[in-house]
This record gives C-alpha cells, structure tokens and sequence, in this order.
C-alpha cells in the first residue's frame, strides 16, 4: 500500500499473510470506551502498538469471514480526539469505522453529530455503526431510543466492554461489514441509498417529526 | 498463587498503597502495606502506578487493581503532598454527565477515568470467571419501533 498510512513510520503496517486486509477505525469522545472495547474483543490477544506523534493505537487482529482470513487493523485514538478533530491519515483507506457514546453521559452522545460529520467529509461511504456503551450502569437505557443511528440509517447497539455484552458481536459485524465494503464498495453505496430511501418512506409514514435533530438522549423516551 | 483484591486505598504517612486482599488458596483475607518510595509532588503518577504494577514483590497482589484505579490512589497522595485535601482531590474526581471532557488535559482526564474504573471493574467479567461467556449477546430491540431498526439491518445484509 503506497499510500499515506506509510507516513507513520513508528508503526508496523506492513501486510501479513491474509486473504484480505481491512482497516477499521473507532471514534468517539474521550473516556466513552473505545479502547476497553477494543481490548475487551481482542483479550489476551491484544499487544498494541502506540505512535506517540499521532496519538494513536494500532491493534492487529486476525479473523475468520467465511472461508477467508482477513487481517484487521484497528486504529484507535490515544488522546487525539481531544483535539476535536483527527489527523486525515487515521481516516485514509480506512474500510468501516466504530462511533462510540457514552450511555452515562449525553454529551458524548451528543457530539457525535460533529465525529460523523468529520468522517462523511473523509469517508462518504464506508460502512459505520452506533455504539452506545457501559450499559452495564444502569441497564434501564436499554429501553430508551437513541435516534442519531436511526436517522443516519446507521446499525445500532447497546453495549458493555465491563461485562462483554454484545461486544463480540459488533466487532464480527463490524469486521465483515469492512470486508464486503472492500470487496463491493460500489454495490454497497447502492444497496445503502436504496435502503436510505426506503428509510426515509418508513419514517414520513410513521410521523414522527418530532425527532429532528437525532438528540433524543436528553429527553430519553421509555419505549 | 493468585490473590483477589477486595479494597485498596492509600495511607498518607509513610506513603503506602494499603490492599486488602484474599488468598485464593487459603480463603484468608489479609491487608498489604505496599510502600510507595521515591514519590514526590513533582513525580509522574502513571510511571509510579506502572512501576508498582510491575513490582517484582507487590506487583502479583495488585493485579486485580487496575493501572486507572492506582493512578487515582497516586493522584490523592500527590494533590496532598501539594497541600490539597482530601475533599479537593475527591471533587476533581466527581463525574458531571454534561462536563466534556475532550476538553481536559492528561491528569484532569485520568482522575475521570480512575473514578470511572470503579464501577467498571465491579461489574467486570473477567476470563475465568464461572459467569464469563466471551461471546455474550443480548437482544434489546423488542419494541416495535426497535424491530423496524432491526429489519433494515437485515436487508444490508448486517
Ligand atoms: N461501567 C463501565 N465503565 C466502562 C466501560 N467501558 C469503559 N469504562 C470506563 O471508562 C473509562 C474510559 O475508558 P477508555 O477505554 O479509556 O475510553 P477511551 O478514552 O474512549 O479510550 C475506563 O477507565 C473505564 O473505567 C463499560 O462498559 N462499563
Ligand atoms: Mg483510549
């Protein structure tokens, strides 16, 4: 890959034995959990690298997609999202990216209007997800709707890197979202703007413009 | 040997991490007088956690204590060698659910994250555990609304 990612020379990028290589990112505030998201799903496998001039962590990680191995890239920031906004490499090539939120904490949920903003103006396309995370501090948000995925056709899920759930499930999801994307990126857009439009019809019917800027979680509504 | 850490917390003079722990072996509880040497106002809280982490004798003991939650102990005992009390130090930890904290600086941030930690390793699962499933899902979309989300899942072929 003779590409911009080669610019971080403190990491190893370099192509492993692999059917497939896809790179996967994850956004979100600081201190929401994606890093013990990460560790959670990779465990004992997790033997990070760290470039301390583009505050960020590679985490390596070999999967199954079918009857493929793919070798998975996983970036994650180490500090940079204080800076509001990433530097460009993290989102170059990137196949799928992870926003996360914090259930115990609105603003996180919140910004990420500006973290899907950011990642359209670099990746229009790529497949993403909505991670509302530490739902095992008050398991009652479970019953709340959280509409910014909704809106933005984007899948959802309610997690915990404390106790696991669904943590494994949305990585394997994740993972094999990145790879059809990179197999398929053009049929994907297609099949998303025909979802899109099918979407939007669902929502007119139902009518529930009461939902207009996605920032449900202030005023959660117990479904 | 493996031992099971139940509460620790910090002791001002002499400067110690104070640990009270269980033998898995034995069952006995017992407290640990952990020293914490060469600690000034001026020292690195996260090179200190991490070198008593790695303590060739204390570091065994301390596993169950996450590098966050010792980080936190640290930052009391420092903010009190700096002429802080107690009750400041507990405040700089207090979580707001509105602060954000995209905006603080490396220390302000790990007081967050140390106090986050409590509750994240209370309800930890860990490898080993009798209730641990790696794989653990759960399936929240029951409501009407919520299966309407999961039928456009289906059809992008998540
Ligand atoms: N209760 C609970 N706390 C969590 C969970 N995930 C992370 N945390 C806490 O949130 C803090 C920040 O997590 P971290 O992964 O460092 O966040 P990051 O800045 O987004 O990488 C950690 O120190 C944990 O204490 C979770 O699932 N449940
Ligand atoms: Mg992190």
């Amino acid at each position: 890959m003779a590409d911009e990612v080669g610019s971080i020379p403190e990491l190893d990028l370099k192509k492993y034995d692999a059917d497939e290589q896809v790179k996967i990112i994850c956004l979100g505030d600081s201190a929401v959990g994606k890093s013990k998201l990460m560790e959670r799903f990779l465990m004992d496998e997790f033997r990070p690298q760290q470039s301390s001039t583009y505050a960020l962590t590679l985490y390596k990680h070999t999967a199954n997609v079918g009857n493929k191995t793919v070798a998975v890239d996983f970036w994650d920031t180490a500090g940079q999202e204080r800076f509001q906004n990433m530097h460009p490499s993290y989102y170059h090539t990137a196949h799928a990216c992870i926003m996360v939120f914090d259930v115990q904490r609105k603003i996180t949920y919140k910004n990420l209007v500006n973290w899907y903003k950011e990642l359209r103006e670099y990746r229009p396309e790529i497949p993403c997800c909505v991670v509302a995370n530490k739902i095992d501090a008050d398991l009652k948000v479970t019953q709340r709707s959280f509409n910014f995925g909704k809106k933005h056709g984007l899948p959802f899920y309610f997690v915990s890197a404390a106790d696991g759930t669904n943590v494994v499930k949305m990585f394997r999801e994740m993972i094999k979202r990145a790879v059809d994307y990179k197999q398929n990126p053009s049929d994907f857009m297609d099949e998303v703007m025909q979802e899109l439009e099918n979407f939007d019809l669902e929502k007119k019917e139902d009518n529930s413009a009461a939902d207009e800027d996605g920032l449900k979680a202030e005023s959660p509504e117990t479904v | 040997m493996s031992f099971e850490a139940k509460r620790c917390g910090v002791q001002f003079c002499p400067p110690s991490i104070v640990l009270i722990y269980q033998n898995m072996e034995s069952k006995k509880v017992r407290k640990r007088i952990i020293p914490v040497r060469n600690f000034s106002k001026y020292s690195d809280y996260g090179m200190a956690a991490e070198r008593l982490k790695n303590h060739p004798r204390h570091g065994d003991y301390l596993e169950g204590v996450s590098q966050s939650q010792l980080e936190k102990l640290l930052l009391i005992l420092r903010d009190h060698m700096q002429g802080f009390t107690l009750e400041h130090s507990l405040a700089s930890f207090r979580l707001d659910p509105d602060e954000d904290l995209n905006k603080l600086g490396d220390e302000e941030l790990a007081r967050k994250k140390g106090q986050m930690d409590e509750l994240f390793e209370k309800n930890r699962r860990r490898k080993g555990d009798a209730e641990f499933v790696y794989d653990l899902e759960v399936d929240f979309n029951k409501s009407i609304q919520e299966s309407c989300l999961k039928r456009y899942w289906t059809k992008t072929g998540v």
